[in-house]
């Protein structure tokens, strides 16, 4: 046996320890990896000891191999204000159309405008059409909080929504649009509403994300008759795990999220929002973060998962450098690969990468945004 | 709205310490034992820059008509590469700096992100403006272990 099948041995072996785990069905491919600290029983991702390839997991649901893709959080401004975002957008959609094969469709996860201009969410429709195949939307807060989704669900339809595609059950969840009402006893302008929404850092808005009581009922619903065995790719713009609340990098009923996928054994939660390379497993779920196109956040100071490996530390003077999109295969099992704009993907090492360089900070949130009216309205 | 807020404040505080009686003198100060009022109002001088630099750093208009900036033109804010301040790395300043390819200063790398990411007007390093966000960034990273020269 070699270095490589022990390997494999070993992470099987803990993967398969007594108590649930996800089924195993997504393949960790260049771009997604699990951390040795998993082996080692280590808490925390500080360990650098890094696997180098997890695909050997075979469990044949879906009926075809296909290709997918993932674009999210694009955070388009008028191109009166900027064009960066918009050259990445359109970088993404051509090469998701360029996909060979052809990709069966797109997802767009959210965050298609930043402000929710309707001139934003306009720009985003128009620049959409590159990609030519088949597309479907779910909204992110950037998209919502200015007219309450009215633009967004006139141009891209309405959340949630379900299909099955080549024995895989797709699930689309919008948890954006169930935030606490911040703005009325404030008397708050959409544009002040968007704005505090808008801050990832912001305090007004607060737990905003979240799946809400309709939604879990019908979430329930819709997988009632579906096979406990078969496989199901969830998509929502914030992941269904806690990460980090102060920024969102969750959503607030995740538990109950959890309930009703328990009886599931082979579930997948594609999200965005994070802006960053993630990758978590929570009870018999897998949870894959993806890519922004327009810029990418820093890791949390906390709560970042073990089972992440963290993307390196990227070039803030290269708008091009450390965004993307993301490349899913799904048939005997599900791959993802990080289609970032830069050569690795991946920290070799703490000083190179985005949480291992932060050992000595120690963060506070921010102050200023709740001494209304003095402050909180972005541009 | 936020015209002035700042001088007011500041103003209000040097009146409670010549009321103190310490503020006659201007080069003079631990001649007398603070009093708690002392304390609160230094504290408070502290904390409208904190507040004004947060307000800066998350691309308030209003704040930014006042300090009379323009930290960038591309709609990019600070914070949206930093929420919470996160990896300004305010304890391992004064440092060599890579895309500067220079020993440099926080208030130098401040700089060189409205400049470049944010394309944005650089500020005086020793400007009211710039000690605002070298106020925020530093209180938001209060409890961080000086590390100095880290990269």
């Amino acid at each position: 046996m070699d270095e490589l099948q022990r390997t494999r041995s070993e992470m099987h072996r803990e993967l398969n320890r007594p108590g649930e785990r996800p089924a195993a069905s997504i393949g960790l491919t260049r771009r997604t990896f699990l951390h040795r600290s998993l082996l080692a029983g280590a808490a925390g991702a500080a360990t650098y000891g890094w696997f180098p390839l997890i695909n050997t997991l075979d469990v044949a649901h879906a009926q075809q191999t296909f290709s997918f893709a993932w674009v999210s959080d694009t955070h388009l401004y008028p191109k009166t204000v900027n064009t960066r975002f918009v050259d990445k957008a359109v970088r993404a959609f051509k090469e998701v159309q360029a996909m060979s094969p052809a990709a069966d469709f797109m997802i767009f996860g959210g965050d298609l405008a930043q402000l929710g201009d309707p001139v934003e969410l306009d720009l985003g429709n128009d620049i959409l059409k590159e990609v030519k195949i088949r597309k479907v939307f779910i909204p992110g807060e950037h998209d919502w909080y200015l007219d309450m989704g009215k633009k967004w669900e006139a141009l891209f339809g309405k959340s949630p929504w379900s299909f099955d595609h080549k024995g895989i059950r797709f699930i689309g969840l919008d948890t954006v649009s169930r935030g606490p009402d911040y703005w009325t006893a404030k008397k708050m302008t959409p544009k002040q509403r968007m704005g505090h929404m808008s801050a990832l850092d912001g305090s007004v808005a607060g737990a905003w994300a979240g799946v809400g009581q309709d939604q879990l009922k019908w979430l329930d619903q819709n997988l009632a008759s579906w096979k406990k065995d078969a496989p199901v790719i969830v998509f929502s713009h914030n992941p269904l795990y806690e990460y980090y609340p102060p920024w969102n990098f969750w959503v607030r009923d995740w538990r109950e999220v959890h309930e009703i996928l328990k009886p599931f054994g082979n579930v997948t939660n594609v999200h965005g929002h994070t802006h960053q390379v993630l990758y978590n497993e929570i009870g018999k779920m897998r949870s894959i973060g993806m890519l922004a196109t327009s810029w990418p956040w820093p890791y949390a100071p906390e709560g970042v998962p073990v089972l992440t490996r963290p993307m390196v530390r990227v070039d803030p003077g290269d708008h091009f450098d450390g965004v993307g999109w993301g490349r899913l295969t799904a048939g005997a099992k599900v791959e993802n690969e990080y289609m970032m704009w830069r050569k690795d993907v991946f920290a070799e090492a703490a000083h190179d990468s985005g949480t291992g360089d932060n050992g000595n900070q120690v963060l506070r949130p921010r102050i200023a945004d709740n001494e209304w009216p003095f402050y909180g309205a972005y541009k | 709205m936020r015209t002035g807020y700042a001088r007011v404040a500041l103003g209000g505080t040097l009146a409670l310490l010549m009321v103190a009686g310490i503020g006659g003198g201007a080069a003079l100060a631990h001649k007398e034992k603070h009093t708690a009022d002392q304390l609160k109002a230094f504290e408070d001088v502290f904390m409208e820059q904190v507040k004004l630099g947060d307000a800066l750093f998350h691309g308030d208009e209003a704040a930014e008509k006042q300090m009379g900036t323009q930290l960038s033109k591309t709609g990019m804010a600070c914070a949206m590469c930093h929420p919470f301040a996160s990896d300004t790395h305010p304890h391992e300043f004064p440092k060599f700096q890579e895309q500067m390819n220079k020993f440099a200063t926080l208030r130098d790398m401040i700089n060189w992100c409205i400049e470049k990411p944010n394309e944005g007007v650089a500020l005086g390093t020793d400007t009211d403006a710039m000690k605002a966000l070298e106020a925020y960034i530093t209180w938001s990273n209060k409890g961080s272990k000086l590390d100095a020269g880290r990269h």
